[in-house]
């Protein structure tokens, strides 16, 4: 039983197609970047997801249990982090987690909630002050906390270091790693490259809606392509240092340039970025 | 249903500052009316204030002015006054609003991110508002009776416990009717402000169409779309036992509102 299955999704607003015939499924215990630009349908899946929109077709399912005619089942065992943590400052940090933690459905283990506290650096002392006082990273910890503390079997966070100082950054990726390994599977947006490169096995790609990429992260690093500089001690035709760019193996560029008076040879590994920023571009296949 | 007691434990909560702050409030003006009712009576003021009414205002008026110029009819003003009649049902509106205050936030992502369904949120709003102003209500009958016993001057008649009841169930169910239409517009508004503005907008043309049409004929013929129409305190104070046409009505108003609430709250989409 696939965490999310999403089948055929499409949702529009008026005349704008904010996801369009969207199919993606999220296997078990992974880790899964979903990536896109500003606008791209990333939050609106999400939000559909959790039954706070409708969709126009298509359907998503969480556990097995659709998302809009069994969605209290389908939401039982879901963590969820806003991309902004909408509480009402007259709260306390402990009223905000104690009620949220209420409406889970699920008696929260206090001493996970404490563990979450010292791994995110979240003073006991904090809780007892209200939201109003507190800092955006603070509120966005907060959020964490919230959306853990159940040790939900699937974790849905949108855009979760967001505000996060960067030790808070690997205290984050940290935790990420400990749920992964108790078989929790994490469907995380983000726009933060280097965080996806890091922490995901997976990354989905949506640009106007559409899914453009899925694969796996090592898979796409295998796609990339690598800078390779070669400086050569005498003239060769051309320039005396090449600058390339190499998708696949190296083999057939080594042997092109073998006979040559080579001084020198850079490579550059190969970035994720750059894949993904080509398919942000240009929505390339 | 344990999810849902406790957000409604949370919200009401919430509002506990607001709640008793306004029916302190309007208890407290219950008993500044029956003091002042009580210093007029001591000092034979209503008679002396009767004769200042020109002939026009008394015949416009009718045999209700007889009644309001005297100590009953001052004690019972607290349940008429225009201030206390706008209080109570802006407060009505204010909780009626929620949902719609906390899609704006965004806390509603956060409680519906939860295996709590929708038709809580609506039920939740609709035992707030009618708690609260029923709780205001019980404040000021509250506030009229410890006037009584503390302000009123030996061997005044004081108003019947009847009509004072009658005149509370009757405000009750207006305050409760604002509380429906404005539940039925915040279930598909996304801003507080967006839907306590159209109902107090609402509320007040209502009001001014009541109004004039008790002073203007032709205005009679549509005065029957206006909630205001449905109570009557003159009527209650001369004598005349509360209409059920009056109750029914502005429950069927607020049974209509919060059924509307339920439905559009079901179907809409939740965003910011």
């Amino acid at each position: 039983m696939a965490p999310i299955s999403i089948r055929g999704l499409t949702k529009r607003y008026g005349n704008v197609l904010a996801v369009n015939n969207l199919n993606l499924e999220v296997i078990q215990g992974e880790i899964l970047g979903f990536l896109g630009l500003n606008g791209a349908g990333k939050t609106t899946t999400i939000r559909i997801l959790l039954d706070l929109l409708r969709p126009n077709s298509g359907n998503a399912s969480i556990l097995g249990h659709d998302c809009q005619t069994d969605g209290l089942r389908a939401r039982l065992n879901v963590g969820y982090l806003p991309g902004e943590m909408g509480i009402y400052s007259d709260l306390t940090g402990r009223e905000v987690l104690d009620l949220l933690a209420g409406l889970s459905g699920h008696v929260i283990n206090m001493s996970r909630r404490r563990e979450l506290q010292e791994r995110l650096e979240f003073p006991a002392g904090d809780l007892r002050r209200r939201l109003r006082e507190y800092s955006t990273g603070m509120k966005r910890k907060l959020g964490l906390i919230q959306a853990f503390q159940s040790d939900p079997q699937l974790l849905i966070l949108d855009e979760p270091t967001e505000g996060l100082d960067p030790l808070m950054q690997e205290s984050f990726y940290r935790l990420l790693v400990d749920v992964k390994g108790r078989g929790r599977t994490v469907f995380m947006s983000s726009h933060v490259l280097s965080e996806v490169d890091r922490v995901c096995d997976r990354i989905a790609l949506v640009r106007k809606g559409e899914l453009v990429l899925l694969s796996s992260v090592e898979e796409l690093r295998r796609l990339a392509a690598r800078s390779v500089r070669v400086l050569f001690s005498e003239d060769v035709p051309g320039p005396r240092s090449w600058n390339l760019k190499v998708e696949g193996p190296l083999g057939p560029l080594l042997r092109t340039i073998a006979g040559l008076p080579i001084q020198d040879i850079e490579i550059e590994e190969a970035k994720l970025e750059d894949v993904i920023l080509k398919y942000y571009r240009d929505g390339a296949k | 249903m344990k999810s849902a007691a406790l957000l409604f434990a949370y919200s009401l909560r919430r509002v506990r500052t607001l709640a008793i702050a306004t029916g302190l409030l309007l208890a407290a003006l219950q008993l500044v009316l029956i003091f002042v009712a009580g210093a007029l009576h001591t000092t034979g003021a209503f008679d002396q204030l009767s004769a200042l009414i020109p002939p026009f205002a008394r015949e416009l008026l009718g045999p209700s002015v007889t009644i309001i110029m005297s100590f009953s009819g001052i004690v019972c003003l607290g349940y008429f006054e225009l201030a206390v009649m706008g209080a109570l049902i802006a407060l009505a509106v204010t909780l009626a609003t929620t949902p719609a205050s906390e899609v704006e936030t965004g806390f509603m992502d956060l409680i519906l991110a939860r295996p709590l369904a929708r038709h809580w949120i609506i039920t939740r709003t609709i035992a707030l508002t009618t708690l609260v102003s029923a709780a205001m209500l019980v404040l000021m009958v509250a506030g009229t009776w410890t006037g009584l016993w503390l302000f009123a001057p030996t061997g005044v008649a004081w108003p019947p416990a009847a009509l004072i009841i009658s005149l509370a169930i009757n405000l009750g169910m207006l305050t409760l009717c604002w509380g429906g239409v404005a539940m039925a517009i915040g279930a598909a508004s996304r801003r507080r402000s967006v839907a306590g503005g159209t109902a107090g907008l609402l509320a007040f043309a209502a009001f001014l169409l009541d109004y004039v049409a008790r002073l203007w004929q032709p205005a009679e013929k549509i005065a029957w779309i206006s909630p205001f129409r449905y109570y009557n305190p003159f009527d209650l104070i001369t004598g005349n036992p509360l209409p059920l046409k009056n109750v029914a009505v502005l429950g069927g108003i607020a049974l209509t509102g919060f059924a509307a609430a339920y439905v559009l709250f079901a179907r809409r989409d939740i965003s910011h």
